[in-house]
């Protein structure tokens, strides 16, 4: 494979691009339900750790953990992937994983929380608001706050002719839901 | 302004250690300033639940189209092979059974021919008026309905030749049953009287025909293994033998 091509993924997958998602997502399906079955896990049971692992493979690729991984996504995935089943189910035989253990550790934080925080009400609400912005606001305020941008390369990623006015932009989504919250608190 | 660089600096992870003493000093002693960062921290995690939500939803939504495509892709597999494995198995099926079983009609399709005229010649442009004259010509004509009406009015209707070729008709207008009562009356009445040369030979085979058309196979086979066993030239005697083939 391609030297260049998993940081590419790895980038496009930290910009949340769904289609780079959907494309991993379906060319390493059905190899993992087959190696799963190997260890007599039912395909309902495969396609939850599968999802488990996308879902860790994108959360690391957002936290960089993966920034300089080696291998392609392919293994680096299915080794997620063996690593939960040998967790969740008790495997006995790892002989054959050792490599991908070492790779997984190397290169994986387990902890992530694949559900985010537990919300207080006023998170809540603000959440509920957050979804009524605009995609331009709800994009930088993404990339800045969650994937853990700055305002440097999100000028970049989005194509603003200079920094001064992407801050602007941010400062004014950042007023357009306080004032949803305070409208909201000014009602009730 | 200043103030909210430094809650953008934080978020970056860049806050220079002079910066880093200021922004705790105004998250202490500012209320404003405390309220806008917890408002973005709140907001932080929103977006994060947001997102964990969304890629979720993603995810699933992908599962689906898989799970959908491998539906398109799988069963359509499935069901074109077994449709080419039956569509297969059918035609061997059928054209094995066609050439070496064939239908007791493909055969008797493939053997049966009318038996020329050789008792009556009928010339055109000549009328002759007897009933039996009239007869063949209706034969000839393959008017058998006709021929049979007639067969039954000449003045000698128990002839062989005319139960045989009254038979004959009988077998042309797909009504084997009478074609057998009459081939059997001929065959049958073999040792008492041999008007024409060959005649119940052509009967047995005509019989074996019958039989055939009528679904009575082991009739069939029974008559055909006796033309297969008359001494050589037997009438049809080839003939017999390749049925005997197919049907056994």
């Amino acid at each position: 494979m391609n030297q260049q091509e998993p940081k590419n993924i790895i980038e496009l997958l930290k910009q949340g691009d769904q289609k780079t998602l959907e494309k991993i997502y379906l060319e390493n399906r059905n190899g993992f339900i087959n190696f799963s079955k190997k260890y007599n896990i039912d395909e309902g049971d495969a396609i939850d750790i599968y999802q488990d692992a996308i879902l860790i493979l994108r959360e690391n690729a957002i936290n960089g953990r993966i920034d300089d991984l080696q291998s392609n996504i392919s293994t680096y995935l299915f080794a997620i992937g063996k690593y939960k089943i040998f967790h969740n189910f008790r495997v006995q035989s790892k002989l054959e994983m050792t490599n991908d253990f070492d790779l997984v550790e190397e290169n994986i934080d387990f902890d992530v929380n694949l559900y985010g925080p537990v919300l207080t009400n006023e998170q809540q609400l603000l959440k509920k608001y957050y979804d009524q912005l605009g995609d331009r606001c709800k994009s930088i305020l993404n990339l800045f706050y969650y994937q853990g941008y700055t305002l440097d390369e999100i000028r970049t990623i989005l194509n603003y002719s200079n920094k001064k006015v992407l801050k602007s932009q941010k400062s004014r989504c950042l007023k357009q839901l306080r004032d949803l919250v305070n409208k909201h608190y000014g009602k009730s | 302004m200043e103030n909210h660089n430094l809650i953008d600096r934080y978020f970056e992870n860049s806050l220079s250690p002079k910066e880093q003493k200021q922004f705790n000093n105004l998250l202490q002693n500012d209320l404003k300033f405390k309220a806008e960062f917890q408002f973005q921290k709140d907001l932080k995690q929103v977006i994060e639940v947001n997102q964990k939500e969304g890629l979720r939803e993603t995810v699933s939504k992908i599962e689906a189209l898989a799970q959908k495509d491998s539906r398109m892709m799988m069963l359509p597999k499935k069901w074109i092979v077994a449709a080419s494995l039956l569509l297969i198995t059918g035609l061997a099926t059928w054209t094995v059974k066609s050439t070496y079983f064939p239908s007791n009609d493909a055969i008797y399709e493939e053997y049966f021919q009318l038996e020329r005229n050789t008792v009556q010649p009928v010339v055109r442009g000549e009328s002759i008026n007897t009933i039996e004259y009239k007869a063949f010509a209706a034969y000839e004509a393959r008017d058998f309905y006709k021929a049979i009406n007639l067969f039954n009015s000449v003045q000698n209707p128990e002839d062989s030749n005319i139960l045989f070729y009254k038979g004959l008709c009988f077998l042309a207008v797909n009504k084997p049953e009478n074609a057998i009562a009459l081939f059997n009356q001929l065959t049958a009445s073999e040792l008492n009287t041999v008007q024409t040369e060959g005649l119940s030979d052509k009967a047995n085979w005509y019989l074996a025909l019958a039989y055939l058309k009528n679904n009575e196979t082991d009739k069939t086979i029974e008559q055909l293994t006796t033309i297969v066993n008359r001494p050589p030239p037997g009438y049809k005697k080839n003939e017999a033998e390749k049925i005997l083939n197919y049907l056994k």
